[in-house]
């Protein structure tokens, strides 16, 4: 778990190719511990933890609604592995989350400015607005739609 | 292939209306209150506890949050509650919190308030039973509201709303929602508590609502067929059965009038 993540370059889709719509998909989000808004920043280069919305490569946030820790014995909240396929009970309660924010705006204004890859920086913030270890993510992806 | 939105089955008199917790009347707002209070009195799984306790603790924490169910299973979880609170108070309907108005007042009067009519507010607060506390100090719910700036804007739904892909206006939605309940802090922001707290009704009340707007906005669009017979555990109900609210006999009519007919004599 992280409290601020920075991923590599992402490409920016090419100018001539219009969109209508960008979305970043953060997928494979932990929800296991405490409940957090996810600021995001999408630039040329990372944000430091210090940046909130109003920095200028703030873009907007997501949130997590968290199982707030484990209540049960060892074992209680580890995700199986290797599922039975003819398992047709309900998945694990913490099978990870994906969360979807719309840039479109954002990616727009990078490309006016002939930018060709940004850097997604996400700084998590529990209710005591300060970051804090919580984040944890598999990968995040920009999809645009024309 | 997905299932498009709600065709109405009932007779509209058959239907009950879930109102803005703002504009309830004062009977109204009274007979919620005195079916959340007489819930409380009850302490085997006709009572608020046990309802509550569904979402979280004690275990299993049985509330789907994160996935593909996060909608039907809220709605399949406030149809149930609302009609163990029917059983106290007939005709009773789950208010919804519109949190992108009003955004001055924060938590609504009606539960904000600590006492009302000259008793406690059921509203207000709630007891945790002993196993369905995070530690043993937590007897009763408390809120932490953040800043009334930060609840979301109209703006911000109606980007929402837009979508017309189900599992992305979803995630949008329930992103959104768990933002809310940072918001409210306290027993709201786990989910191992946040039933508890009188106001979760009315926070989810309002999640109904924006899917059953949606569900008008597009019609040809809807939940993902491979999702349709879904239990949605514990309750009897699957997903599909929980698309059409008018088959759940409410709805969310911002108003309604009745006139008599001639009659048939």
């Amino acid at each position: 778990m992280v409290e601020r993540f920075t991923s590599k370059p992402i490409e920016l889709p090419p100018a001539d190719r219009p969109f209508v719509r960008a979305d970043l998909i953060f997928h494979g989000l932990d929800h296991s511990g405490a409940s957090f808004e996810a600021q995001v920043f999408l630039g040329s280069r990372g944000v430091g933890r210090d940046a909130d919305r109003d920095h200028r490569a703030y873009v907007g946030s997501f949130f997590i609604f968290g199982h707030g820790g484990c209540f049960g014995d060892v074992g209680h909240c580890d995700i199986p592995r290797d599922r039975d396929p003819f398992d047709l009970r309900p998945p694990h309660q913490l099978e990870p989350a994906t969360r979807i924010l719309t840039v479109t705006e954002a990616v727009a204004g990078l490309l006016e400015r002939d930018v060709e890859t940004a850097k997604v920086t996400v700084i998590a913030r529990t209710a005591s607005k300060k970051p804090a270890d919580v984040l944890a993510f598999e990968k995040v992806r920009l999809a645009t739609y024309a | 292939m997905s299932v498009a939105s709600p065709t109405p089955t009932q007779a509209p008199q058959a239907l009950r209306h879930r109102r803005s917790v703002r504009r309830l009347t004062a009977g109204q707002l009274a007979d919620l209150r005195n079916a959340i209070a007489a819930a409380q009195e009850i302490g085997d799984d006709r009572g608020y506890q046990f309802w509550a306790g569904i979402h979280g603790l004690p275990l299993p924490i049985s509330c789907t949050h994160h996935t593909e169910l996060f909608l039907p299973w809220h709605r399949a979880y406030l149809y149930l509650f609302e009609k163990a609170l029917q059983e106290r108070v007939p005709g009773v309907t789950l208010p919804w919190w519109d949190w992108t108005a009003n955004h001055a007042e924060g938590v609504p009067e009606a539960y904000s308030r600590r006492r009302a009519n000259g008793r406690r507010n059921p509203l207000f607060d709630s007891p945790i039973q002993p196993g369905g506390r995070e530690n043993p100090r937590q007897a009763r719910t408390v809120r932490t509201p953040g800043a009334p700036g930060e609840l979301p804007s109209s703006a911000q739904v109606e980007a929402i709303l837009a979508n017309r892909d189900f599992l992305t206006f979803q995630t949008q939605l329930e992103s959104i929602h768990d933002g809310v309940h940072v918001w409210v802090g306290g027993t709201m922001e786990s989910i191992a508590t946040a039933a508890y707290d009188p106001i979760f009704w009315s926070h989810h009340c309002m999640i109904d609502r924006l899917w059953y707007l949606w569900q008008l906005r597009h019609p040809g669009a809807g939940i993902p067929a491979r999702l349709l017979d879904r239990a949605l555990a514990p309750f009897p109900l699957t997903v599909r059965q929980t698309l059409d609210v008018s088959g759940l006999g409410y709805d969310y009519a911002a108003s309604t009038a009745v006139a008599e007919g001639p009659g048939h004599g």
